[in-house]
């Protein structure tokens, strides 16, 4: 049985030596990029940082395991109250905080996985939906300890006695995607990742296999909650005032669009997916009257013409150097 | 020694009995034809047994502990090996990504070992390669290990879902049809495959196959299903002699 091997070729990704020195020179460039940029700029690159960290946990949920969530904004305002309200009125120190909370979000996040354990795709979308509504909806109402519609101020974070300024929280940010990339890197190339990826394939062949897909589902709507998490509270003090209507249904939509823009199923599309859902709108400003327009139709090109998502651009792009 | 019995299981599905009170032994080391017309329950009777499909009544044991309340992952878990009729392998992973899924199970790293990657993650990942190795050399399949699923021929992905089954520390092994498909070398290799498994594992394999000459070449005992009912089990040559089972072959050709 000889294999016609013309038609057959091996799988390939990002060779290492391009992956390296692409991983190299982004960070590199962002390393630099407060003594370049101004403060708006760092906002918007901060922010970039935020939601790549919460599309970084939902493609492990939806690109690798293969469900639908339509209330990671949702679980991202859980993660910003929960900091906030640890730090502010509690007194924890920040950085704990945003692990509690998002230890706490990650709890909520398996509460909401009960549901995707009988349902799937659209119909699981929807149940999402209504959970992203529900969490909002007890951030609003929970007044005492949210402030409800009065959103919550917050002062500067500090950590260790000193005052995070916008560069500190941009590079706190930045430790943190880079701690995520590596821990969602190991986790889709291990043991969980793959369990997740024969779950979306088939159920019934991951019973086969000794994998029980309840508890995988669980499992990636836990991790995914804890990014968003994750990226709420490093939010919650980027804005510096959080208030339950930034948490809303639209927000998980754009969500979901960054980690389809980037390409479903792909670590380095997460971060690219984000980028491109953020900064583009900032470039296109200066376009009068249709900065909006411009984008949406950006959003349609791209899904055409790159159905694998800009990821798979820049994995051609890649293996040609 | 071990031992899987089937013991007086029944399927209904609203009224549709697909199975009434069959029972019948399988060893290891013993490889056995579940055969029978279309709609007879062969598949029915291996969903039942791999924990997807509850018996209505009477129950599935491994060496006397009852296997048919059991979730299928556990099912899997305590040996038994599902190879299905269509293969369901992630066909954008390669071969041996494939069948690094299945060594879910030997691999015991927890989470927070594998988002740290710690020391023992890969230890347990080169453990688990270099079997994934062994099986790839085992269905001669080493050459095309790092192809995608997508870029493999039918027979192969066969293949690689039985690898998958052979990677999970089996003592049965369940097959649904799997000759079809295949062509003559194919088959031919796939049969020496599990003569080969049989004696060196030890495995006991229960085949659902329609082609008769391969299965009777194969299987050393035959049973039969018709409409849900056992009406034979024994020997293939006295099996296919039995005039119960000709009528209900010569009935679906009627």
């Amino acid at each position: 049985m000889t294999v016609a091997t013309d038609i057959a070729r091996p799988r390939r990704s990002l060779s290492f030596g391009a992956g390296a020195l692409l991983l190299g020179l982004c960070f590199a460039a962002a390393c630099a990029a407060p003594f370049v940029l101004n403060g708006y700029g760092l906002y918007v690159l901060t922010l970039t940082g935020v939601f790549a960290l919460v599309a970084l946990g939902l493609n492990l949920l939806t690109g690798y395991a293969g469900q639908i969530s339509l209330c990671h904004a949702a679980f991202f305002g859980v993660g910003a109250y929960a900091t906030a309200i640890l730090t502010q009125k509690a007194g924890v120190p920040y950085l704990l905080s945003i692990l509690a909370g998002a230890l706490f979000t990650a709890a909520v996040g398996a509460i909401v996985a009960v549901p995707a354990m009988r349902l799937r795709s659209l119909y699981l979308a929807i149940a999402t939906l209504g959970f992203g509504v529900v969490l909002q909806k007890i951030i609003f109402e929970w007044r005492s300890l949210t402030n409800g519609g009065g959103g919550l101020a917050l002062s500067p974070p500090a950590i260790a006695g000193y005052e995070l300024g916008a560069s500190g929280l941009y590079f706190l940010t930045l430790a943190f995607v880079m701690l995520g990339l590596w821990g969602a890197w190991n986790v889709s190339r291990g043991r969980t990742g793959r369990a997740l990826l024969i779950v979306k394939e088939s159920e019934i062949a991951a019973g086969a296999l000794g994998i029980p897909a309840a508890r995988f589902k669980v499992i990636a709507f836990a991790i995914s909650a804890f990014y968003a998490a994750v990226g709420g509270g490093l939010f919650a003090y980027l804005v510096r005032y959080i208030h339950p209507e930034n948490f809303s249904v639209g927000l998980s939509i754009a969500f979901l669009s960054m980690v389809v823009i980037g390409g479903l199923g792909t670590i380095g599309g997460s971060i690219v997916g984000a980028a491109f859902y953020v900064i583009i709108p900032e470039l296109l400003r200066g376009i009068k009257d249709a900065p909006g327009l411009v984008f949406g139709l950006l959003l349609v090109i791209v899904m055409v013409l790159m159905p694998q998502g800009l990821w798979g651009l820049v994995r051609r792009l890649g293996r040609r150097t | 020694m071990a031992r899987l019995a089937v013991e007086n299981v029944s399927v209904s599905f609203g009224g549709i009995h697909a199975l009434r009170d069959v029972s019948f032994d399988l060893e290891s080391g013993a490889i056995v034809g579940l055969i029978g017309p279309n709609g007879a329950g062969k598949s029915t009777l291996l969903n039942c047994i791999s924990g997807i499909t509850r018996p209505t009544g009477g129950r599935v044991r491994l060496d006397g502990v009852v296997l048919s309340t059991l979730p299928p992952a556990t099912v899997a878990g305590r040996g038994i090996g599902r190879v299905f009729q269509h293969p369901e392998l992630v066909v954008e992973l390669s071969v041996r990504e494939n069948l690094m899924i299945a060594c879910h199970r030997s691999l015991g790293y927890g989470l927070i070992s594998e988002l740290l990657k710690l020391p023992n993650v890969w230890a347990a990942e080169r453990a688990a390669a270099r079997r994934v190795d062994e099986v790839l050399d085992r269905l001669g399949l080493s050459e095309s290990a790092d192809l995608t699923i997508r870029n493999l021929p039918y027979g192969h992905r066969k293949l690689v879902d039985l690898g998958r089954a052979l990677l999970m520390d089996i003592r049965f092994l369940l097959l649904d049809e799997p000759i079809a498909g295949l062509n003559e070398s194919e088959v031919a290799k796939l049969r020496d495959l599990l003569l080969r498994v049989r004696r060196e594992l030890g495995l006991g394999i229960l085949v659902v196959e329609h082609n008769m000459p391969f299965v009777s070449g194969l299987c050393d005992r035959l049973v039969v299903l018709d409409l849900g009912h056992l009406i034979a089990n024994g020997p293939p040559a006295k099996v296919l002699r039995d005039p119960k089972v000709m009528a209900s072959y010569l009935g679906e050709d009627a």
